[in-house]
């Protein structure tokens, strides 16, 4: 599913490079991934505006559309800062040095790193799911990763402000933001201490 | 342009020229990589946005305020975290639907445990991306570790209600 200011998405892990016969399977199976729930997607929009336009009749079909294109201007500006905003910060952040504050023994200071580091992470899936086995590869434990990615899915500023402030109201926005800010390290915590092990895959 | 569209143009444009200052190559890949994400995501808006207005036009108002209204209690949330736990899509998806349950009459805590339940659980990420890049053994413990968060979240916000005026406003 793209998102904002993915890169290197179309890459296969190094462990399918290996493998040629198998690429093109791969390599088609990928685009299917990438491009599903675009598909879904259509499917669902076409199926509903045949609904509602058999339903409701053309001047409500028209003004759903007119409405969509309403919200496509309003949030265009903050989708193009949102991307630029992400891509620059990408040009600067370096996950290395980031997860030596991440490590086993780095307490609820180290959660709290993970938390930070995960809200202020921008980009889709396909940015930040690698960017976990970056961060494991440079020392950040288990606690953390799972704090990193929960502040990254739950509260990453880059959805806030492009999408849940305009579209849902700033107030709704920030209270539930702040709410849910601490979550990602009570579950960095539970998660160093639920007996599950997890070794990155290599 | 609204106030946090105003803010982000303010920190976007700061990252930026702290890149400029680093050196021009780094702006110019930043400046590409804009573009290129810009393109990627346009065909998206483009189905997402008349998908969730035609759902919209469909849904009738205030059909769901039984369910999911303000008054629907912990119930409601735990109805509104199982709806957010198997909404499809990305946040282009997401919260152009979201208006569309406003409409149909969800209560503020409601809409959070959707929201947290959606970004907890997300389903459709689990399967396209955690799965096959980090494997089942990090999603049983990410999972372990925050399954009750959405419902938490709705309680918490249910908690703050009374101490705050919330209007979810769709433009």
């Amino acid at each position: 599913m793209p998102l904002a200011g993915v890169q290197g998405a179309a890459l296969p892990p190094p462990s399918l490079a290996r493998r040629a016969p198998l690429l093109q399977v791969d390599r088609v199976l990928h685009a299917l991934r990438r491009h599903a729930s675009l598909m879904v997607i259509s499917l669902i929009a076409v199926t509903a505006g045949f609904v509602a336009w058999q339903l409701r009749g053309a001047a409500a079909f028209m003004a759903a559309l007119w409405h969509a294109w309403d919200l496509f201007l309003f949030i265009v500006p903050s989708l193009v800062a949102g991307l630029l905003l992400a891509s620059a910060l990408r040009q600067l952040l370096s996950p290395d040095a980031l997860a030596r504050w991440m490590g086993a023994d780095s307490g609820v200071f180290g959660l709290f790193v993970a938390t930070l580091v995960g809200t202020l992470s921008p980009g889709g899936p396909m940015a930040a799911f690698p960017l976990v086995l970056v961060l494991a590869g440079a020392g950040a434990d288990r606690g953390a990763l799972v704090a990193f990615i929960l502040a990254w899915s739950l509260n990453g500023f880059q959805k806030l402000l492009v999408y849940e402030a305009p579209l849902l109201g700033l107030d709704f926005a920030l209270l539930r933001t702040l709410i849910t800010f601490p979550m990602p390290i009570l579950a960095g915590w539970i998660a160093r201490r639920v007996p599950i092990t997890w070794e990155p895959p290599k | 342009m609204s106030g946090p569209q105003i803010f982000l143009w303010v920190i976007a444009l700061a990252v930026l020229a702290v890149c400029m200052r680093r050196g021009m190559p780094q702006a110019r890949r930043a400046a590409a990589e804009t573009n290129r994400g810009f393109w990627r995501i346009l065909p998206m808006f483009c189905v997402a946005l008349p998908m969730a207005a035609f759902l919209s036009e469909l849904v009738p108002a205030d059909i769901a305020t039984a369910w999911l209204g303000d008054d629907s209690g912990l119930n409601g949330i735990m109805i509104a975290a199982l709806a957010g736990g198997v909404m499809p899509g990305g946040p282009f998806v997401t919260f152009p639907l979201a208006i569309t349950f406003s409409k149909a009459g969800a209560g503020v805590a409601q809409m959070t445990a959707l929201l947290t339940a959606w970004s907890v659980y997300a389903m459709h990420r689990i399967l396209t991306w955690e799965y096959p890049v980090l494997g089942w053994r990090f999603v049983a413990l990410r999972l372990a570790s925050s399954f009750f968060l959405p419902v938490l979240a709705g309680l918490i916000m249910r908690a703050l209600l009374p101490f705050f005026t919330i209007n979810l406003a769709a433009p």
